[in-house]
């Protein structure tokens, strides 16, 4: 399964048979649901491992397509179905972080956070060592870090999504890169 | 290292900066190394994290997720634009408006069940009357226990869940409702001053029927949000 043409966040592009499947499966066409995960799971797994750690981008990828299940029929294609999955996927990582009630905690601009630093590589799989750091980034940092620098969002959408300040988030993702960059120069 | 400095190089890479703040940024750059060398090393995570590639997970989680899904009924798809509801609601109006008028004043055309003014004036028979009056209808029942309870009840759920539809939507179903109301009023006014009329009578068992779709139909969407 080819991953290249998905059209998910603000960096992707467009497919046209996924239009297709999505109108299906917002039918209830199962089959045509089953090739939107295949198309899509690799970003949404991708997505929830690096922003919730890997121990629970199992649990968390599930619920998200079941939600997309849930909520096919409010699609109303206003923008590509990627993009669409990808805002319910962030809501859903943001929803389960609230749930454990450390959010604002860890958003707090607190000097602490750049005393937390990286683990140096350990391993020669630098994209690996990379995808570990982002890991152990400490969890505030992390989400702006992923959903800027990675996923491409704006500190202005970021700020919407989060429920913080804009300014937050440029402190927190320069704190972020910061630390990235000690682990780089480990 | 100059924290002053470094503190503004994500900003000044992600051209978050003013002009007077990049060219004073851009000034120090090109005299400091060290805060050169922090921002080639901030430009090295930045092109990193957006090379990354996509991972699937180790596991297929398809299963557990069909097992999931199977289980909840597909919401289907209800797919009004604001365009086809303002149309709607136009339509409504100008259907009650005219429908009522046009029972109301036009002389000729509508089936009649009455005496006519001048026949009372001059005292036709009873019988005559009668003749005339075989297909009298009857007027619709405002008085619909069924019908009441069936609103009242849709309209509840409709209170309870109206938390669940966006406020577009809301407003919409709100304000067609309102249209439909005021289309019942206006054939009930109608029927009282004219109560054998079987033309305002379907126009106001057609309004209450829509008055009734209208309600199950928010009512299902509410539901299946």
């Amino acid at each position: 399964m080819t991953v290249d043409n998905q059209h998910l966040g603000p960096r992707s592009g467009i497919g046209l048979s996924i239009d297709a499947d999505v109108a299906l499966a917002a039918g209830g066409d199962q089959s045509a649901f089953e090739r939107l995960y295949h198309t899509h799971v690799g970003r949404i797994h991708s997505l929830t491992r690096r922003m919730l750690g890997g121990h629970e981008a199992d649990e968390v990828t599930q619920d998200i397509f079941v939600r997309t299940w849930q909520k096919l029929g409010q699609f109303r294609g206003e923008s590509a179905f990627g993009t669409w999955l990808h805002r319910l996927a962030v809501n859903v990582v943001i929803e389960r972080r609230r749930s454990y009630a450390i959010q604002r905690e860890r958003m707090a601009d607190d000097p602490a956070v750049l005393e937390t630093v990286p683990v140096a590589p350990a391993r020669a799989d630098l994209t690996v060592d990379f995808e570990a750091a982002i890991e152990q980034l400490p969890p505030g940092a992390r989400e702006i870090f992923v959903l800027h620098d990675v996923e491409g969002y704006k500190h202005r959408e970021i700020a919407v999504m989060l429920n913080i300040a804009t300014g937050t988030s440029k402190r927190q993702l320069h704190r972020a890169r910061m630390l990235m960059r000690q682990h780089l120069n480990g | 290292m100059h924290e002053e400095w470094t503190d503004k190089l994500s900003d000044y890479l992600d051209d978050e900066l003013s002009p007077e703040e990049r060219y004073a940024v851009e000034s120090h750059l090109l005299g400091c190394a060290a805060c050169t060398e922090v921002l080639n090393d901030l430009k090295r995570v930045v092109a990193r994290a957006q090379s990354l590639d996509v991972r699937p997970p180790q596991a297929d989680l398809w299963a557990g997720i069909r097992r999931r899904t199977e289980a909840i009924r597909q919401p289907r798809r209800v797919t009004v634009t604001v365009w086809q509801a303002i149309a709607a609601s136009v339509m409504i109006a100008l259907l009650s408006g005219a429908v009522v008028w046009q029972a109301l004043g036009r002389p000729t055309g509508l089936r009649y069940n009455g005496p006519a003014p001048a026949d009372v004036a001059q005292g036709s028979s009873p019988a005559s009357d009668r003749a005339e009056r075989k297909d009298v209808v009857v007027p619709v029942s405002y008085a619909d226990a069924q019908y009441d309870a069936a609103v009242a009840d849709l309209q509840k759920t409709l209170n309870d869940n109206r938390k669940r539809l966006d406020k577009t939507t809301v407003a919409i179903v709100e304000h067609n409702l309102q249209l439909i109301d005021q289309a019942i009023e206006q054939a009930r006014q109608a029927l009282e001053a004219d109560p054998a009329n079987d033309y305002l009578s379907s126009h106001l068992v057609e309004a209450r029927r829509r008055k009734l779709d209208l309600l199950r139909r928010a009512t299902e969407l509410a539901e299946a949000n």
